[in-house]
């Protein structure tokens, strides 16, 4: 459902409507553990990051979570995570040689050195999902979506019809990843073509505007698509919606839900890959 | 079920037996009934006085003109008048039944302003009628408006008692009730929508409407089917006297309306048809991307009206409206279709009917261009097919019986979306029609009890059914579906059943005071799936079903009503409570559009409201004008929302001031100014956050725990009116309006955004939709 693209509307409105900055004074928050980070299916050393929340205007990065013993387990196998400066950074990760098995349900557990919300254990769990087979990706223009236009990503692959899938897309212009960042991630669920072959559906829209991530020819184009579970994709969707009130559009605002035990805010994800890249012309 | 088929049994029992007994009556009282009309075009007049002086007793006209008065044998003077026309005295010597019909002239001095006339202008005090408010187009149209498009709902927002939902929308909220509470009838069809362009203006065109009123409580028992309030909106019959045509040329839209007799005196049409062009305007603009946009809106009412006798009188009405949006990217269209058949039989002196036919229509379709294989179409409808007869029995002065019964059939299609184009990547998602029932038989009477007392004590009965086709899930205790159950075509899967009192009491100090109180039971089966406070076009409506209880409300209100000044000046105070339950909310992050599951995403439980409205209305001859202050709360409290403890509503605005005038100057010159105050939106703010994949998450306080900066607005619009001359047809005016003449931000929205240099830091930006608008309108009649 989210895939129907209402930004057209939006971009309409947001000619008439005026906007400017004001201040607010807002009330002073509790203190919650934030967990971020994930696993896929691809070898290599994943990251953590632990931190805690602040209130809202704090306008600083908000402090991190030192010092603590975090653990990864699929069931059989723990795998210790080691903070990468020990007592400053606050971010914990995996040996080098970790990947993920698709099928596993891999849980985290952490144990704080001091207590944040009276607790000092927090756990989570993600099993990690399948991913349809990314067969290739296409590159095209709409010259006349915006002022400048619009690029378009699409992805061909078949869509397996056995179950309800979610879809995450990154995006790698020569091999630098692009959706740097949770906001530009698109996300999908199957409703629209469950079991079909996927022919060519939009995964990504770029604004010509945007220079830094527009492809130019010759460019190496790589898509990842991954397999997440409902959770996550629910997760992003919030994360990404939060903040935004547009009296048309949004509902009244809400605190987005994750998956970390005893009221820690943030999610721990794992996921499967699948690859295609094209040269842009 | 049972009681309600003997409830059906009794009434039509009683039908049959009223002609009976109305003939039978002893003759010793006689009775004078007839019809009171509009001079100069034949429209019927309602609400219109009909006062015998030597009784001190009177009747007014019902919405189609008709009046009927039961007196003892005797000579009377009866004086008829109605506000803004020349009211004209009979004497009749009554020995028998007499049927009196009337034209009213316009008062010549007043062509163009309110003036209440005669002794029984103390209306509002000496009608046993409360939380009414009754305005007639010539009212509206006086008042400044948003770029010049006078609009009825725009005026309604100005009453106390009512809040604007958001900025320049036409969603409303009354006594603390949610906008889709409110029960909007045009011509007797169900309007479901009342919004054009997001809302910044309503469907009504204002000139094909003759008069509009709003029940915020007190609800005759006539009506049926909303919680919180009815706002009838009456169409023009059209001239049955000679040939008229009405326009107007403002900046964003022009109308046009011609109306006449067919047959004169017997047939009249009216139709009025009214088009935005402001894509036009876009397509000048430098910016490539609002200058392939389509937006534009346009309205069509019709209405035929043929009095074949004294005794018959037959209307025919339709409103056809879209909203239409398309650009290179998406196309969107909306709109509502309405019509009515009406036949209007007096069975004899005293007993009045009026059975109905309404068609209602309701549609929206979203979608991308073609030729594109991520292109898709979303449709969805919601029709009604209604039948209605109404009664009225004018037993004596004393007593005034209304009965009646309506049936409608409610056709939901959610909504469904599919890919278009041979190669589409899209299969169709469908969230299956849903159809239902819904009946009300009522009863109610009017009684005089001495000089002093009125009583009005009345009952509906109201019944809802499922109907099959259809699909209900069943939801464990989280809401997650477990299974669910099909029924088939034509089963009644499903009944409620509710049962409304409707009583109302008045007590006359005197003349010019008086005190009333009233009870209105009221339940509600549709709901609207909508959780922003803008209204969208695409609306989906629900009904009742074995997951979702009907609404009910329960409201008791008591006001002083104290007029002075000859009637010139109405004052009066109410104060009311309304506790509501089963109103609806819904989880957080609700989807509402294509869910078949919409069910889950309901949360269920009680709403409370209660306030005091003050208003001061004066009817001066070149003076006219309202303040109302409204004092008032809104509470909502949810068991899953806020966790579980009570919140403020969307529309909860403690304060809310509105003051309306207009003077007329000079005899071409009038001015006309709105100030409009209110406390501001309540809203959830954050007040923490937390840093994931590099944006700052927002972490929420309590649900509508902080309000935004209060709401202020002056509008003020000058006019200037051709001369008046006996014999001259065309007239016309120029009006010149500014909308927040002060030009103050009213805060919209307010969004927390990242910065984008330094992501750590966010702020607060305000969203405003208007500065000063001004805008000139020209307007012209022949």
């Amino acid at each position: 459902m989210k895939i129907l693209n209402l930004y057209p509307v939006l971009l309409l409105f947001a000619a008439a409507a005026c906007t400017e900055r004001i201040d607010l004074t807002l009330d002073e928050s509790y203190i919650r553990l934030v967990v971020d980070g994930g696993i896929s299916t691809d070898t290599a050393s994943y990251r953590i990051h632990l931190t805690k929340t602040a209130d809202y205007f704090y306008n600083e990065p908000t402090p991190r979570v030192v010092n603590a013993a975090v653990n990864l387990s699929d069931g059989m196998n723990t795998y210790p995570l080691t903070e990468t400066e020990p007592g400053r950074s606050g971010v914990y990760e995996t040996d080098s040689t970790f990947c993920g098995q698709i099928g596993n349900t891999y849980t985290l557990s952490i144990d704080l050195e001091s207590p944040i919300d009276n607790r000092t254990t927090y756990t989570s769990s993600c099993r990690m999902m399948k991913v349809a087979r990314l067969d290739s990706i296409q590159i095209n223009f709409q010259p006349d979506w915006g002022p400048e236009g619009f690029w378009e990503i699409k992805v061909f692959a078949q869509e397996p019809g056995d179950e309800v899938n979610y879809y995450m897309f990154h995006y790698y212009r020569n091999d630098t990843l692009m959706t740097d960042s949770v906001w530009k991630i698109p996300i999908s669920d199957d409703v629209y073509f469950n079991g079909n072959y996927v022919n060519g559906l939009t995964a990504v829209f770029i604004n010509n505007e945007n220079s830094w991530e527009r492809p130019y020819p010759g460019d190496k184009i790589t898509i990842q698509m991954s397999g997440i579970t409902r959770e996550y994709y629910d997760f992003l969707y919030q994360v990404q919606l939060a903040g935004y009130n547009i009296p048309f559009f949004t509902g009244p605002p809400a605190n987005v839900q994750g998956n970390i035990s005893d009221g820690a805010i943030g999610f721990f994800t794992a996921y499967s890959n699948s690859w295609a890249s094209t040269v842009a012309k | 079920m049972k009681f309600f088929l003997s409830a059906l049994l009794v009434f039509f029992f009683l039908l049959s037996t009223f002609r009976t007994i109305a003939d039978s009556e002893p003759p010793k009282k006689w009775t004078i009934s007839g019809s009171i009309h509009d001079r100069s075009n034949g429209e019927d007049l309602t609400g219109a006085t009909i006062y015998v002086a030597e009784l001190n007793t009177g009747t007014v006209s019902d919405i189609y003109g008709n009046y009927s008065l039961t007196l003892p044998e005797g000579t009377y003077t009866i004086q008829y008048s109605f506000i803004g026309f020349e009211s004209t005295k009979q004497t009749v010597v009554l020995d028998q039944n007499l049927t009196i019909s009337v034209e009213l002239s316009p008062s010549a001095e007043t062509l163009r302003e309110v003036e209440v006339t005669s002794e029984q202008a103390n209306r509002n005090v000496v009608r046993p009628e409360m939380s009414t408010f009754q305005m007639d187009i010539k009212t509206i149209k006086k008042i400044p408006s948003l770029m010049g498009e006078v609009d009825i709902i725009k005026a309604i927002q100005l009453l106390p008692g009512v809040q604007s939902v958001s900025e320049g929308g036409s969603g409303f909220s009354v006594r603390g009730g949610a906008p889709d509470q409110n029960l909007i009838l045009l011509d007797e069809s169900t309007v479901y929508n009342a919004s054009h362009l997001m809302g910044f203006f309503s469907v009504f065109n204002n000139d094909a409407i003759k008069d509009v009123k709003l029940y915020k409580g007190d609800i005759p028992p006539m009506y049926g089917g909303r919680l919180s309030s009815v706002l009838d909106v009456r169409m023009k019959e059209g001239n049955t006297k000679r040939f008229e045509v009405t326009g107007g040329i403002g900046l964003i839209a022009s109308r046009l309306t011609v109306e006449g007799p067919i047959w004169k005196d017997r047939i009249s049409f009216i139709v009025s048809g009214r088009r935005t062009y402001a894509d036009l305007f876009l397509a000048l603009s430098s910016e490539q991307a609002l200058r392939n946009n389509k937006l534009y809106f346009y309205d069509l009412n019709a209405k035929i009206n043929y009095r074949i006798d004294d005794n018959n009188h037959l209307f025919l009405s339709g409103y056809f409206g879209r909203d239409v949006f398309r650009n290179n990217f998406a196309r969107m269209s909306w709109g509502n279709g309405t019509g009515t058949i009406r036949w209007n039989h007096l069975f004899n002196k005293k007993l009045f009917s009026n059975f109905t036919f309404v068609y209602s229509d309701y549609r929206y379709m979203l979608g991308t261009p073609e030729g594109n294989n991520n292109s898709f179409e979303w449709n969805s409808s919601l029709r009604d097919i209604g039948l209605k007869g109404d009664f009225s029995y004018y037993i004596n002065t004393n007593n005034t019986f209304r009965f009646g019964i309506s049936a409608t059939y409610h056709m939901i299609n959610p909504g469904v979306a599919r890919g278009i184009g041979s190669e589409t990547v899209y299969s169709e998602v469908m969230v299956p029609d849903n159809f239902s029932l819904e009946t009300g038989i009522y009863a109610g009477n009017e009684q005089n009890v001495g000089e002093r007392w009125t009583f009005r004590y009345g009952i509906r009965f109201s019944l809802f059914q499922n109907i099959g086709p259809g699909t209900i899930f069943h939801f464990d205790s989280l809401y997650n579906p477990i299974d669910s159950t099909i029924y088939p075509a034509g089963k009644f899967y499903n009944t409620y059943f509710g049962i409304e009192p409707r009583l109302g009491i008045l007590f006359a100090i005197d003349e010019r005071s008086s005190v009333k109180a009233s009870y209105t039971r009221t339940n509600q089966y549709l709901q609207l799936a909508q959780n922003s406070t803008a209204g969208t076009p695409l609306d989906i409506w629900f009904p009742a079903s074995p997951n979702v209880n009907p609404q009910v409300a329960d409201q008791g209100a008591i006001g002083y009503f104290r007029n002075f000044r000859q009637n010139t000046i109405e004052t009066s105070v109410e104060v009311y409570y309304k506790y509501m339950n089963h109103v609806i909310d819904f989880k957080d992050f609700a989807e509402l559009l294509l869910n078949d599951k919409l069910e889950g995403e309901i949360r269920e439980g009680k709403g409370w409201s209660y306030g005091a409205e003050f208003l001061v209305r004066l009817n001066e001859k070149k003076f006219g004008g309202w303040v109302s202050y409204t004092l008032s709360r809104s509470i909502r409290k949810i068991p899953e929302i806020n966790d579980g403890n009570p919140y403020p509503a969307p529309y909860d605005k403690p304060h809310n001031i509105a003051i309306v005038a207009n003077y007329q100057f000079l005899p071409r010159w009038s001015v006309s100014a709105n100030w409009v105050y209110a406390t501001g939106n309540p809203v959830t703010f954050p007040t923490g956050r937390a840093e994931i994949g590099g944006k700052v998450i927002p972490i929420y306080s309590d649900r509508n725990a902080f309000r935004y900066q209060d709401y202020h607005r002056l509008d003020l619009s000058i006019t200037f009116s051709s001369k008046v001359k006996e014999g001259r047809k065309f007239s016309w005016d120029i009006n010149a309006s500014a909308y927040n003449v002060y030009n103050r931000h009213n805060t919209w929205s307010i969004n927390f955004v990242q910065d984008n240099e330094n992501p750590t830091i966010t702020y607060a930006e305000k969203i405003y939709l208007f500065g000063i608008v001004p805008s000139v309108t020209f307007n012209f009649h022949f």
